[in-house]
């Protein structure tokens, strides 16, 4: 996020359910929503922005199967091929030992790259700084933002408007 | 639509299906390619639904306890449903009572630990190993589990219904009845788990009665929710088809689709512990369980594997396809067959080794096995030959199924009928209606 270009309006309630509310009635009056942010996730919230379903879920599939492959693939490798040694008068290529590391790496690989790719689509990372409206929306505030950069004055009081009207508890403007 | 109607035509089919399957049980009695076995198939396949069915009716009680002691609210909406199904523990009872009975009367030979003197020292039926476990593996505790344990269920199964059914009539704001159900539901929790796992070592795992495993009791269990919860959300999709059940949402459907996800999930992770310890142990006493079915029951070993995980687990994996209910339908079909099938791949094999097993040890009252003990005893034999309705399923144990499970659907219905759908003066009901997930 490119920091100082975008004016934002935004209005802070103090409950979901005037939050719900205020997004259903944006939606009735074709308000482009910015974003909204919340403390918790909000139920109901994802299909009135009509927010399409993660795709995150594929990317851990991926590397799920990934850790899979490579845990088994190693073990087999190295148990068969590179340093065979018989443990317990068992075979070389024992599946059943296998299973417990198999299953480990699966959830280490689904669990760190899932998390690789989250921080990279959302740009974050060790050293970003990330950009907060107000900082009680992590506390107990819901915030709907507007971008207003390039709008006219009329539809900036428009939107004040709007807020006031539909039970914000404050409107501010930020720059970021 | 809170009242169930129990149609004609619900009627007619289900009482077909019953007819079938008795038909079918019947012709198990004659038609059993296990020589001299005294019936092994039409005992065991007696044993293997009853208790498999007995088994889903337990496992709803005891998870309706669980949700209620965790004050869950989501269920409340088609709480009613699981009520008529933990009833159906009076007639498992029933059924149990028959095997319970051939054990006395020395009509089927499931169990090695029943034979003639198997535990006298010194008798030619002596049995070392047995005889350290006669002191469970009896008739009396038997008898006595079977009629006390079932009999306690049952008891906490109508207690709880009945409280319920006075909370919809009489039910205020103290909440008094749910309080009520709270205690016995915590109550039942303790009781059920410990007895629950004591039954099944008897009914099932004693048919092998030298091995033991301690997984065993969960395994079976996770087996009995998996098959509960296919069963649910079959039970209300189509209730849901007919009218009834309009609260009962997609929000509802994908939490039991999780459970159905999770529990499968949770089944393999006891398969597969109870099968690693056991090879890893390398302990020729246990492992003796799983050669035979891998050398004999191969397939029965991996579809079990295949119908109650890999399949599941592929399918369900996504959000949206615990939401479908097309999706829902066939997995809970496949889980509920696979998990039948899990039970067969239990009791049958060890049924097959106990009627050989007899002859084995030369038990006068039947010379005629013999001829049997040439193939019994001998495993490697049974690999090559195979016998419906012990190496898989045969069209005879599918109709059987069939009675079964028309019997319990229409036992569920007959319940369902007797009381409103929803327990409207439930505290929770309110909570369950605007389940979100």
């Amino acid at each position: 996020m490119k920091e100082g270009n975008t004016t934002v309006l935004f209005g802070l309630y103090d409950d979901e359910v005037d939050l719900l509310n205020a997004v259903k009635k944006a939606n009735e009056a074709h308000l482009d929503i910015l974003d909204v942010y919340s403390p918790f996730p909000v139920h109901g919230l994802d299909p009135l922005l009509g927010l399409e379903e993660s795709r995150l879920h594929i990317a851990g599939f991926v590397y799920g199967s990934l850790g899979t492959m490579t845990a088994f693939g190693v073990m087999t490798w190295v148990f068969t091929r590179d340093w065979p040694i018989i443990f317990g008068g068992k075979p070389y290529w024992s599946v059943p030992a296998f299973i417990p590391i198999t299953f480990e790496l699966t959830v280490l690989f689904a669990a760190i790259g899932m998390v690789v790719t989250f921080y990279t689509i959302c740009g974050l990372g060790p050293g970003v700084k990330a950009e907060v409206l107000d900082d009680r929306i992590t506390d107990d505030k819901f915030c709907i933002a507007y971008d207003v950069s390039n709008m006219a004055s009329d539809k900036i009081s428009e939107l004040k408007s709007f807020f006031s009207g539909t039970g914000a508890s404050s409107v501010s403007t930020k720059v970021i | 639509m809170n009242q169930f109607t129990f149609e004609g035509k619900q009627r007619t089919v289900l009482l077909g299906g019953m007819v079938l399957g008795l038909v079918c049980l019947v012709l198990t009695f004659f038609i059993d390619p296990l020589e001299g076995s005294h019936h092994a198939r039409f005992w065991s396949n007696l044993l293997h639904n009853t208790v498999f069915f007995t088994g889903i009716a337990f496992i709803s009680l005891f998870v309706m306890c669980a949700f209620t002691t965790a004050y869950a609210g989501w269920f409340v909406g088609m709480k009613r449903l699981w009520e008529a199904m933990s009833l159906f523990l009076i007639v498992g009872l029933v059924l149990l009572l028959i095997i319970v009975a051939g054990l006395w009367g020395h009509l089927h030979h499931l169990y090695h630990w029943n034979v003639e003197g198997v535990s006298t020292l010194g008798h030619e039926n002596y049995d070392r190993i047995i005889a350290g476990k006669s002191g469970f593996l009896n008739k009396y505790w038997y008898t006595f589990g079977t009629i006390i344990f079932v009999g306690v269920w049952y008891m906490f199964a109508r207690k709880i219904r009945s409280l319920s059914l006075q909370e919809d009539t009489s039910g205020t704001d103290a909440y008094t009845h749910f309080k009520k159900i709270k205690f016995w539901s915590a109550f039942l929790l303790p009781i059920g788990a410990f007895t629950s796992a004591a039954m099944i070592w008897q009914w099932v795992m004693s048919i092998d009665a030298h091995w033991y495993s301690t997984m065993y009791a969960w395994y079976s269990s996770a087996s009995w929710f998996v098959s509960a919860t296919a069963f649910t959300i079959l039970m209300l999709i189509y209730l849901k088809g007919k009218g009834y059940y309009q609260n009962i949402s997609d929000e509802h459907l994908h939490d039991f689709g999780k459970f159905l996800f999770a529990f499968s999930v949770f089944w393999t992770y006891l398969w597969f512990s109870q099968y690693m310890l056991i090879w890893y142990s390398n302990n020729g006493e246990e492992t003796i369980y799983f050669r035979q079915r891998l050398d004999s029951y191969p397939v029965l070993f991996y579809g079990n594997l295949v119908m109650n995980f890999v399949l599941p687990f592929l399918i369900l994996m996504r959000n949206s396809t615990k939401r479908k209910h097309g999706t829902l339908i066939l997995v809970s079909l496949l889980t509920f067959f696979g998990h039948w099938w899990d039970f067969f791949y239990m009791i049958k094999p060890g049924v097959v080794i106990n009627a050989g097993g007899h002859a084995d040890h030369g038990a006068g009252d039947h010379s005629d096995g013999h001829e049997v003990l040439g193939a019994a005893a001998d495993h490697g034999e049974h690999a090559s030959s195979f016998m419906a309705g012990y190496t898989l399923p045969g069209l005879l144990e599918l109709g059987i199924f069939i009675g079964f499970l028309s019997l319990f659907i229409y036992f569920v219905f007959m319940k369902l009928k007797e009381a409103s759908l929803v327990p409207e003066n439930d505290p929770y009901m309110k909570e369950s209606v605007h389940h979100h997930v």
